[in-house]
């Protein structure tokens, strides 16, 4: 039994028919839970596309598989998501002009943080 | 109506509560006094339990007249959920708050001396806050309302997501954590108001504060717990806007319970100190008022209408306002003992300040960002795990990194670090051949998750020999820092392991079909209908072989309860300590195939196995011998 | 300094509560509405009555996208109203949402027929690229080009609210 198991793990092509989302390879696979878990369900108050079976959640997630394998980069399809569905189906808040605070905020704290920290040691 | 009698002993607490805090403000230091307004507050807060004690006895005998009851409980429920269900949405939850607040308060007034200087004003800052919060409850949230002359013969069912012994628990658990903060607030407020600056506030809040923060770490790790067996798609931790409103007060508390060792030992750092108890209570509030507000979008937060959010935040915001109002003005008589060295301890706790700092600030705003963007642009953003990973990762290294040379430094004094010493240079080289192996063996290519494995690997070598050399030698070593930081780095290895380990896969199978996925045979036996009391269910059964011929068999489920319609899914896991095997069964496809949710989730326990020794390590603090 | 660092201390908090008052106080845009401008998307599918193909020449100038499907109860409900606007000379385009050939005609036949042309996505590809999430859902569209969207029934109350504001600032014809 284990022998038979062994051969077949070897021999199992990576793509094989029960695969709901199919992929050539499996770092096409992996890039496709790991956008999943960053795009937002449209339809759910708050969640993952990864997290819902919701019907419209379905179709998306097939749309970026099938993205996937016409070798569509995560920009590009996080791009489509963002113009089909609202900027808010990303989780990542885009760094963009108007998102400058948002990254830089903590940078900055931190910066002031230490400066005022060694200001004061002088005194 | 029993209801009333029930509704009548809260109304009369908070009219003790208000004397209790009228009194405390009016005569210091006198005993007669003090000792009223001790007795005052425990009848207040007896009357107040017996009230609680009369609802959940109602709740539990099905009294459907109460409307909360009614809205929220169901004679079919088992007993222990009737009981919960008291908790399950606002009002109840509300009342459960208070409940707690006030047994803190009456904890800490049995506990401590009536000769305790602060102790007056801070039972009376409490009660205060109390009659706030019930004012809130008995005003727009009250849970005494009664559906009458017709009361329904049964309830509404509870949602069967929350039938569940984690989450009956979890609640209660955060509460406790959250609200035990109230201590220390008071304490510091009251310091400030009595406005001596050689009191020792910090000694008096010390043991409270450790007890309120292992149960808010427990709490939150119950949270995470429940969420990945029972939502079904094996995460652990969403940055959830809820989610993150609990993060912040324990982020904030662990900064405060460091800052108070070093007042404490020290008498430094005695305004960071003030200022961390102030903004722990403060975050808890916020926490509670994001939460009931109906501001943020959350499958998390309670139905609410913006009314009782104003009516809330600005109840809150009083006590914040006047707070910092108090701290500002009592600023400069709080004397803190010469200079830090540097170097020193304290200065290591110092800057760990300024990380936990920053990283409260970070997820503020990343919870705020979203309601202003909306505000100024008229547009919905979101802001999820890529922003907070991106900040919480290089920060928290870099704090690891901070820790792991602090522990050679000493209190008090300036020491040149031994950057070379031996425990130093052995445990840096086995996290670098422990990181240089795992990213050789597991193929990493993440450098975040590289860095991350590297200080996690540090602090988990240094402390074992730091333990192992305390135990041969003889030498002292604090017990609880080692096993905190210890776990501390085991939670960053556990989470960066499973990470980069766990896969998953949605695939189709048939009855008596077999899959294969990574090392596993996957055999789907058999799927039928099942009957339950206020469910049926379709259950599916699979036969799952690993390479080392251990087979065991997992039935995830889908369920529809009757009541709502509502349909679940239940997961079915097996566990070992190396890795969790996940399965949920999804629709059935038209050539009668069915859709199975498999993944493989690498060191997931061990997240939380850290969490409890984290915890652990305060317990140990708790019951140690009394340090001077 | 000391003055100024503890005013600004205390002026944080201030600000933080002030601003949750002013968040808290703000009305939202009407739920469900969404006024994003696209156009739209690049399709061919074939009409319902299985007559021809339809794709982006088809749909020209301003109309109305009513998604809709024989599985969709609420879609029931709007149909009344859609025909209401459909005798007043209002272009609508239905689009058949995941839903069996047969079934939707039947669904047609039975209630009748408001709209000018209806698309037959049955895998809801064109629904999808254009944001859609379930049914009903009805878009607003301008020279090709969609400038409101709302998900849910449409009815007097939602056209007043949503739709008729934009029909006049932009000089929307659907007749």
């Amino acid at each position: 039994m284990k022998y038979i198991l062994s051969i077949s793990v070897l021999l199992s092509c990576f793509a094989f028919s029960a695969m709901i989302y199919e992929f050539d390879n499996e770092a096409d696979e992996i890039r496709f839970n790991d956008l999943i878990k960053e795009i937002r369900c449209p339809k759910c108050t708050s969640g993952s596309l990864s997290s819902s079976n919701a019907p419209v959640s379905e179709d998306l997630k097939k749309r970026i598989a099938e993205m996937i394998n016409q070798g569509k980069s995560n920009a590009e399809i996080k791009e489509y998501v963002a113009k089909t569905f609202g900027k808010e189906s990303l989780y990542d808040p885009q760094f963009q002009q108007d998102t400058f605070l948002l990254w830089f905020g903590p940078v900055i704290f931190i910066f002031v943080a230490f400066l005022l920290f060694f200001l004061r040691r002088k005194t | 109506m029993i209801i009333e009698i029930s509704h009548f002993l809260t109304i009369v607490a908070t009219g003790l509560f208000f004397l209790v805090g009228c009194f405390a403000f009016i005569r210091s230091g006198d005993i007669f006094i003090s000792k009223l307004i001790s007795r005052t507050y425990s009848h207040g807060f007896l009357f107040l339990f017996s009230s609680f004690l009369i609802y959940v006895w109602l709740a539990v005998t099905d009294n459907f007249s109460v409307a909360y009851i009614a809205n929220h409980s169901n004679t079919a429920l088992p007993t222990f959920y009737k009981i919960s269900s008291i908790w399950s949405a606002h009002e109840g939850s509300m009342f459960l708050w208070i409940i707690f607040l006030a047994a803190w308060g009456y904890l800490f007034n049995t506990k401590v001396d009536n000769k305790e200087v602060l102790k007056s004003k801070s039972i009376g800052i409490i009660s205060f806050i109390l009659v706030g919060f019930l004012s809130f409850l008995l005003l727009t949230s009250n849970p005494f309302e009664t559906i009458l002359p017709f009361a329904p013969s049964n309830g509404a069912d509870i949602n069967p997501v929350l039938q569940d012994p984690a989450l009956a628990i979890h609640p209660p658990t955060l509460y406790l954590g959250y609200v035990g903060f109230v201590i220390p607030f008071a304490c510091a407020i009251a310091f400030l108001i009595q406005g001596n600056s050689d009191i020792k506030w910090e000694e008096l809040a010390r043991k409270w504060s450790v007890v309120a923060w292992i149960f808010l770490t427990i709490g939150i790790t119950l949270g995470s717990w429940w969420a990945y067996y029972e939502l079904g798609w094996g995460g652990y931790w969403f940055w959830d806007p809820v989610e993150n409103v609990a993060l912040m007060p324990w982020l904030a508390a662990t900064a405060f319970l460091h800052s108070l060792s070093v007042s404490i030992k020290s008498s430094n750092l005695r305004i960071w100190t003030i200022l961390l108890s102030i903004s722990v209570f403060s975050l808890s509030l916020f926490g509670t008022f994001i939460v009931r507000s109906g501001i943020i979008d959350s499958v998390h937060s309670f139905a609410n209408d913006p009314e009782r959010g104003l009516y809330l935040l600005g109840f809150i915001g009083t006590i914040i306002i006047f707070s910092m109002f108090l701290f500002v003005l009592r600023f400069p008589i709080i004397k803190s003992v010469g200079n830090i060295k540097s170097f020193s301890k304290e200065s290591f706790i110092s800057i760990n300040n300024i990380f936990f700092g920053s990283l409260v600030f970070s997820v503020m705003l990343g919870v705020t960002y979203p309601l202003i963007y909306e505000y100024l642009y008229d547009q919905k953003i979101s802001v999820g795990a890529p922003f907070y990973n991106a900040i919480f990762i290089p920060i928290v290294v870099i704090a690891c990194l901070f820790l792991f040379f602090s522990i050679d430094s000493k209190w008090q004094r300036t020491i040149k670090l031994p950057f070379f010493g031996g425990a130093t240079i052995l445990s840096s080289l086995l996290a670098t051949a422990a990181t240089f192996l795992s990213t050789y063996l597991i193929v990493i290519k993440s450098v975040s998750i590289i860095v991350s494995l590297f200080a996690g690997f540090l602090l988990i070598f240094r402390y074992l020999i730091e333990i192992s050399i305390s135990l041969l030698k003889k030498k002292y070593l604090n017990p609880f820092s080692a096993v905190a930081h210890f776990s501390l780095g085991l939670l960053i290895i556990s989470i960066a392991f499973n990470s980069i380990l766990s896969t998953e896969r949605a695939i189709n199978i048939k009855i008596n079909e077999s899959e294969i996925y990574k090392d596993l045979n996957i055999y789907f036996q058999d799927i039928r209908v099942v009957n339950n009391s206020n469910h049926d269910a379709i259950k599916a059964s699979f036969i799952i072989e690993d390479m080392n011929s251990n087979s065991y068999v997992l039935s995830p489920e889908k369920r529809k309860y009757f009541t709502r319609g509502q349909i679940t899914t239940e997961t079915a896991i097996h566990v070992t300590l190396l890795r969790d095997i996940y399965l949920t069964i999804g629709d059935q496809l038209d050539d009668g195939s069915w859709i199975v949710n498999i993944q493989i989730n690498y060191l997931i326990r061990w997240i939380w196995i850290s969490a409890i020794l984290m915890s652990f390590a305060g317990l140990m603090l708790i019951f140690s011998k009394k340090r001077s | 300094m000391n003055l100024m660092l503890r005013f600004l201390v205390l002026a944080f908090p201030i600000a933080f509560i002030g601003m949750f008052y002013v968040l808290l106080s703000t009305e939202d845009t009407y739920p469900g509405a969404d006024y994003k401008v696209f156009e739209i998307p690049e399709f061919s599918l074939p009409a319902l009555d299985n007559s021809s193909y339809i794709d982006n020449s088809s749909l020209e100038g301003d109309f109305i996208i009513n998604v809709w499907a024989s599985w969709c109860i609420t879609c029931r409900v709007e149909h009344p109203y859609l025909s209401k606007l459909s005798r007043e000379g209002i272009k609508i385009i239905g689009l058949n949402y995941k839903d069996e050939r047969n079934d939707a005609a039947n669904w047609i036949n039975k209630f009748g027929d408001p709209y000018d042309l209806i698309i037959h996505d049955i895998k809801g590809s064109l629904a999808l690229d254009m944001g859609v999430t379930g049914a009903p859902e009805t878009f607003l569209v301008k020279n090709g080009i969609v400038v409101a969207h709302y998900q849910g029934e449409v009815n007097q109350l939602i056209w007043n609210k949503v739709f008729q504001p934009i029909i006049d600032s932009k000089k929307i014809n659907l007749k």
